[in-house]
């Protein structure tokens, strides 16, 4: 008994000692933190400035593409006009309206970028709330989301087009029998990209036929129902599903993978590495195809091309029309939907959205392959700018210089309107069944 | 009685200390990172609470995590460690779909009837494991984890397939207007009511009846319980069965009183984590079902505050998670200091 009253007794001392440490931190961080308070950095949106807001989806920043893009846009309108620029990232699907709503509360924030498709719902309930306030939203258009919204969508599926004829004429020169894609969630907005890849491959197909004479060697003979691999992983994030998804069509002789998965479709590149060192290549084939960014410096040598869509001309068209005024003219003009694409013009100025990259492009985004390392501490870059300009050219010329004339001609095709290729976005389930029935 | 008092007074002075730790820890690691720990802080707290709309915001986060956390807390009364609150929330989703998206109701009673079906199937989807348990001894833990994955696939596929939104794959049909809760204020709805009166209930049935005091008998000490004549199977199949039912509201408040979306997404973004988040606020709750509506509060003000934190005081988004994961987890540490003392002792 006494034994037990005795520790009992112990026990008590020692939380008695461990309140008096606990106090003793209390005032000492209270005493380190208020020193502290008086040489704090500001808020990022201080009083009195300008600013504008993005808000991120789930997927948030580090994927090199789509979400790194619009920051990259943000970035480039704050500097150029003097804005501040804050972000939002939202963690959970329930964060869009909270955070849309903490941008809009905000009296010095003259633009609400809502970065992605999934924020649709949330946009549309702040925009409402706040008429007063500029929104404006990627990837989804303005359908009844009011006079202050402005939707901005890309054309996808022509750039998927002319990297589809790319992918599928490099498969014939190297006789692969396949090409494949790995796409993120199966959404309108990523079929676009799908069907206008397969539209490419056929177009691709038909023009070796008519250049040379013949079928083109190997994929030419591949039945259409296999001659474009492709995998919907249902996720934008997760890297080990692009990983999964890409291995399988490499194996099964897919000469190029193009992917549309943002974060995800890392792991394409991570498949084509592994099997690339494992047969002890330092350039391919297979290749890959980045998206979004141009990504060719990710894995050089092995990027045959990457489908750019350029969130950040967006994001700076809109910012740039905010602090001019015109957003709101510009949005009843289009009726709250601009389209960035190819040969596509805002109020008469020529502004385009998506193109193959090419080298100039190169320069820019090994720029943010650099940001990227100081942002998530992990090495990026694979080697030095330079090496990465020399082996990415090195790989470029070594592909027939045929392949790179189909492109042009394609793209001019699309540009001038003589050639049309489907929008998947915008067809029914027939029509895309219809499609699919032709392109595999 | 004043043995009680002393009890009572000492769990609430572990949290007060341990709020306070939690505090100075999180505000070390923003001096750490050269932030100013008391304009976030202050970002935090008056972002959460310190406004009406911050509040409802606040509450409006609470909401579901109220009630997966009853799914947390009644396993340990039954000394059971049911982490199945994830899985059966998603399938508490569907059903709110099913009932709220497809069924053509009358208002009034469409909610409700959407929102009893939801929680069946919560409890539906509770029932394998408290089988497995009972007749076989399988671990809840294994048994629970399984089933959340498995309920994963499903709603996914669900969503992919017959519940899917024509023309918008990336969601689920959502509720009808007729089977939302109405809107109070921000993302609030008036199923906070439901979620408050289901907790009290819990409450009554542990406390105020013959099956509760079954159920913490055989969770206090098993073997007393044996020679006092209590059914262990039973009071196994009870706690699994509420904490289906709990899980399964937590779900339908996502879908049937959550605005702007009102159904699911194929990500399941919207439900994801909520089962999880629910163990956290049960431990901070010290796993009572009033206790676990105000760490509610206080979580669901994390969750909605931590924005401020990035927004006013610059601290970056990953280093808000992890503050608010350092202030939850030593929070949590009594009621789980608590949990082992008492296996310990058994």
């Amino acid at each position: 008994m006494t034994k037990t009253l005795g520790i009992l007794a112990n026990r008590s001392a020692i939380t008695r000692i461990q309140g008096i440490i606990i106090i003793a931190i209390v005032v000492i961080a209270a005493a380190g933190a208020a020193a502290y308070y008086f040489m704090a950095t500001p808020p990022p949106c201080p009083s009195g400035s300008k600013c504008i807001a993005i808000v991120t989806d789930v997927n948030g920043r580090g994927d090199l593409a789509f979400n790194d893009m619009a920051f990259l846009g943000g970035d480039m309108a704050a500097k150029d006009f003097g804005l501040k620029l804050v972000e939002l990232i939202s963690r959970k699907d329930s964060d869009y309206v909270p955070n849309l709503e903490t941008a809009a509360k905000d009296p010095n924030i003259i633009l609400v970028v809502a970065v992605g498709f999934m924020l649709a719902d949330a946009v549309n309930a702040t925009a409402h709330k706040y008429p007063d306030k500029n929104f404006m939203i990627i990837d989804y258009p303005n359908l009844n989301f009011g006079p202050n919204v402005m939707g901005i969508v890309y054309e996808e599926h022509k750039a998927s087009a002319i990297v589809g004829a790319i992918a599928t004429l490099t498969a014939a020169y190297y006789k692969y029998a396949r090409i494949g894609v790995v796409l993120g969630m199966e959404v309108p907005l990523i079929l676009k990209f799908e069907i206008g890849y397969r539209w490419g491959a056929d177009w691709a197909l038909k023009w070796y036929q008519a250049k040379f004479n013949e079928t083109a060697p190997v994929i030419g003979d591949t039945p259409v129902k296999e001659r474009v691999l492709s995998a919907y992983t249902g996720s934008f994030s997760d890297i080990v599903k692009g990983y999964e998804a890409a291995k399988p069509m490499y194996e099964k002789g897919a000469a190029v993978v193009y992917q549309v998965a943002g974060q995800c479709g890392l792991g394409v590149a991570q498949a084509l590495k592994e099997s690339a060192t494992a047969k002890g290549l330092t350039k391919g084939p297979p290749f890959w195809i980045g998206v979004d960014a141009d990504q060719d410096w990710y894995v050089p040598g092995f990027t045959l091309v990457s489908a750019m869509k350029r969130v950040d001309k967006g994001v700076y068209l809109a910012a740039q029309l905010a602090v001019q005024g015109k957003l709101r003219q510009v949005i009843q003009e289009t009726g709250g939907t601009v389209v960035l694409g190819i040969g596509t013009t805002v109020s008469g100025t020529p502004v385009e959205g998506n193109s193959v990259s090419t080298m100039a492009d190169l320069d820019e985004f090994i720029q943010m392959g650099i940001n990227g390392e100081k942002l998530t501490g992990k090495k990026l870059l694979p080697m030095s700018p330079e090496e990465i300009k020399s082996t990415v050219a090195a790989m470029r010329n070594a592909l027939p210089s045929w392949i790179w004339d189909a492109a042009k001609e394609l793209e001019e095709g699309i540009r001038s309107g003589e050639i049309k290729v489907p929008n998947a976005q915008m067809m029914t389930a027939e029509e895309l069944a219809q499609w699919r029935a032709v392109l595999g | 009685m004043s043995g009680q008092l002393v009890a009572r007074f000492r769990s609430v002075a572990e949290s007060g200390v341990a709020v306070a730790i939690g505090i100075i820890a999180g505000g070390l690691i923003m001096l750490a990172f050269r932030y100013d720990p008391i304009r976030a802080y202050i970002a935090l707290f008056t972002g959460a609470f310190g406004s009406v709309s911050g509040l409802l915001e606040s509450l409006a986060f609470a909401t579901p995590l109220m009630v997966s956390a009853v799914t947390f807390a009644v396993g340990v009364r039954a000394s059971l460690f049911n982490i199945g609150a994830e899985g059966q929330a998603y399938v508490g989703a569907i059903g709110a779909i099913i009932v709220g998206g497809t069924v053509l109701l009358p208002p009034g009673v469409h909610p409700i009837a959407a929102t009893v079906f939801a929680m069946c199937l919560g409890a539906a989807w509770a029932l394998p494991a408290a089988i497995l348990k009972i007749w076989r001894g399988v671990h809840e833990v294994v048994s629970t984890i399984m089933l959340n994955w498995i309920a994963f696939w499903l709603t996914t596929y669900l969503i992919r397939t017959y519940l899917g939104e024509p023309g918008r794959t990336e969601r689920a049909i959502p509720a009808l207007p007729t089977a939302r809760y109405p809107v109070i204020g921000e993302t609030l709805t008036a199923i906070i009511f439901v979620t408050v009166g289901f907790c009290l209930l819990v409450t009554i049935l542990l406390w105020r009846t013959g099956i509760g005091f079954e159920l913490r008998l055989v969770g206090d000490n098993p073997e007393a319980a044996k020679y006092a004549g209590a059914s262990s199977s039973r009071a196994i199949l009870v706690s699994f069965l509420v904490g289906g039912l709990a899980a399964g509201l937590a779900g339908a408040t996502q879908i049937l009183g959550r605005p702007p979306s009102w159904t699911l997404y194929a990500t399941l973004g919207n439900v994801l984590n909520l089962g999880f988040d629910g163990i956290a606020v049960a431990l901070i709750g010290r796993n009572h079902p009033i206790g676990g509506i105000f760490a509610a509060i206080f979580y669901g003000g994390l969750l909605h505050g931590g924005r401020f934190m990035e927004y006013q005081a610059g601290v970056a988004s990953e280093l808000v998670e992890a503050i608010n994961g350092i202030i939850v987890i030593a929070l949590a540490i009594p009621e789980i200091v608590a949990i082992l003392r008492r296996r310990r002792e058994s």
